[in-house]
């Protein structure tokens, strides 16, 4: 007969759920925006770690950066080039050191192919750019030393570059305008997608350093940046790298570099550095946002069982003991939470998809973070609705019915 | 069986005292019509007979067994077993209907009954209130809220039928038709045990206990 009680127990429970529907909705709405923004945060940290990693371990381990200007210059967006093709030279004689690439970048560049026209990053390279940051040809193939030597004005599209200008057709052998300058077209990169540092990857025109530095941007004599690998310790590397440029540049003691480096891990670092702060920030607001909507609960809670005294009355003298009282709300409270949760939950993983394509960040869903988000729910509806149920197993059957 | 029961309560300092010491012995199959103005005691007399409150001094037997020392689990099971109540204003919950108001006493039972629903429903439909099944109280007259009630306690077959105030909130038309359902459930076997000041209802007692503060003043044979 057990399962008759249970039946008619759990029909009564939905009827009370149903007919406070107003005050059920706004619980567990709370609740639901609590989990569903700390969904969304760990969601979206996981898959900024993940992306970290693969940056990591596609630029490799053993991978060094070095960008002209200082530190401070470059948060401030300001671009001042400060290497030189002797500091290449330099650096490239440090022990260890191997697969030095050599990159001019020109932001903001037009381009033109017939009517069409596009602005874009104008990349100046070695030829070992393209194995360096391992890109791979949809169409076409690479420039090859030769083309450098002889400032042939040739480039390879990135993906996001051929669809402006060329939609689906094949654009190698035709020829582009590089600012003023008629440019054949090689080949085209896969696309890899995402972006880094604020520009798309895919959104780039390669061509031969010295085609760009004196056909294209009249820089002629600085780089923006140096690209290269290590067989020694990336830190050590690091410091001989500093100790050569500050000489190279002159710098004296006790001032600021003049340039910039990064090693894979710096960038690991750096990645993993944001996404802790943002868990620590966000998690906080949306932690203090769950307590927040846990003691209004509870005050709903409060207000509901005053409401239902004469209810809770009855139910005490048709046989329910203070514990059978005190179960059924706290069971009441837990529900509404665990509701609010799982509408979090499911939220969460709605908007996961439109998270993505608008800040390009993958948001990655295990079942830690539903675990976390049922387990949360049922904590705050379980601490929110234990002082309110205790209160209603304390009420005495006959005030209950005289008041 | 109540012997020399006292009952006070404290309003701050003061006390009050509201049962000055009764004596009572309720027979199986009894109809006790328990009568007094308000404010005699009357209703916490019900109360203490019904397990909802302690007395503070005197012995009380309830079917033999003394329960002073029964815990309030142990209460709680007691009434829902052997006791139903029936209260002047209904107290049906508003969420639920009719048939799940009847059921209420079931949730908390460990009576083996088969069917609660089908007992319900014929409990419901020998009341008149066949039409009624599944109506919300707020849908029901006073009469019918109150057969309700009274089916809802009935459903766990209980020994003994406590009613405060029956009638007290219906015409003396519906009041006359609720005690005679009353009437015929002690006929049945029941024992019951009604309290109102309403001298019309007098007549469906079998024994009339007139309570005058605090203290049963008068025990007549109806």
């Amino acid at each position: 007969m057990r399962t008759s009680r249970a039946k008619e127990f759990f029909v009564e429970f939905l009827k009370i759920l149903y007919y406070y529907k107003g005050r059920v909705l706004f619980s567990f709405s709370g609740v639901a925006l609590g989990i569903l923004s700390i969904c969304v945060i760990i969601t979206t940290i996981e898959g900024a770690n993940r992306k970290a990693k693969e940056i990591f371990e596609s630029l490799g381990p053993d991978s060094i950066m070095v960008f002209s200007g200082a530190e401070r210059q470059r948060q401030a967006r300001i671009r001042v080039n400060t290497l030189t093709h002797d500091d290449a030279e330099s650096i490239s004689k440090i022990s260890g050191v191997h697969d030095v690439v050599k990159i001019l970048a020109v932001r903001g560049f037009p381009v033109k192919y017939k009517e069409r026209k596009w602005q874009t990053v104008v990349v100046g390279c070695t030829p070992n750019y393209f194995h360096s940051f391992s890109w791979n040809f949809e169409l076409g193939g690479p420039f090859g030393d030769s083309q450098l030597d002889r400032q042939e004005s040739v480039c390879v599209l990135g993906a996001k570059v051929r669809k402006e200008l060329f939609s689906n057709d094949d654009p190698t052998g035709k020829w582009i305008l590089v600012g003023r300058l008629p440019v054949k077209v090689l080949g085209v990169l896969e696309e890899k997608g995402g972006s880094f540092g604020g520009s798309h990857v895919d959104d780039r025109i390669i061509m031969p350093l010295s085609t760009v530095m004196n056909r294209v941007s009249g820089e002629k004599k600085y780089l923006s940046m140096l690209r290269l690998k290590t067989t020694r310790d990336p830190e050590e590397t690091v410091e001989d790298i500093r100790r050569v440029l500050r000489r190279n540049h002159g710098i004296l003691e006790g001032a600021e570099d003049d340039f910039t480096i990064r090693s894979s891990k710096d960038i690991f670092n750096f990645v993993s550095v944001i996404s802790g702060s943002l868990l620590l920030f966000l998690g906080t607001a949306s932690i203090v946002a769950l307590i927040v909507s846990g003691f209004v609960l509870s005050n709903l809670f409060y207000l509901t069982i005053y409401e239902r005294r004469k209810d809770i009355g009855i139910r005490r003298a048709y046989g329910a003991s203070r514990r059978g009282i005190l179960i059924s709300f706290l069971l009441e409270s837990v529900v509404i939470t665990l509701i609010g949760g799982i509408v979090g939950v499911i939220l969460s993983y709605a908007l996961g998809s439109t998270f993505e394509r608008l800040f390009d960040m993958p948001m990655i869903f295990n079942y830690k973070v539903i675990l976390f988000a049922v387990l949360f729910s049922f904590f705050t509806g379980l601490l929110s609705g234990l002082k309110p149920a205790m209160r209603a197993s304390s009420i005495e059957p006959i005030e209950a019915i005289r008041g | 069986m109540l012997k020399n029961v006292k009952k006070s309560y404290f309003i701050g300092e003061r006390e009050i005292s509201v049962l000055k010491g009764v004596d009572l012995e309720i027979e199986k199959g009894d109809f006790v019509i328990l009568m007094g103005v308000s404010g005699s005691g009357k209703t916490t007399l019900l109360n203490i007979i019904g397990l909802l409150d302690r007395k503070s001094e005197g012995e009380y037997l309830f079917m033999g067994l003394n329960v002073d020392d029964l815990s309030d689990e142990a209460l709680a099971k007691m009434r829902n077993r052997h006791i139903g109540f029936v209260f002047q204003q209904f107290f049906l919950l508003p969420y639920l209907n009719a048939l799940e108001n009847v059921l209420i006493p079931i949730i908390y039972s460990d009576k083996k009954i088969r069917n609660p629903r089908e007992r319900a429903k014929a409990l419901l439909e020998r009341f008149g209130l066949k039409d009624r099944i599944y109506s919300k109280p707020s849908q029901l007259s006073g009469g019918e809220q109150q057969r309700v009630a009274i089916a809802r306690a009935l459903i766990n077959d209980p020994d003994i039928i406590l009613a405060d105030e029956p009638t007290g909130a219906l015409d003396s038309k519906t009041g006359s038709e609720i005690m005679d359902l009353f009437r015929i459930l002690n006929e049945e076997g029941k024992t019951i045990v009604c309290v109102t000041h309403d001298p019309n209802v007098k007549s469906f007692g079998r024994r009339i206990l007139k309570i005058v503060d605090g203290v049963i003043s008068e025990d007549v044979e109806g």
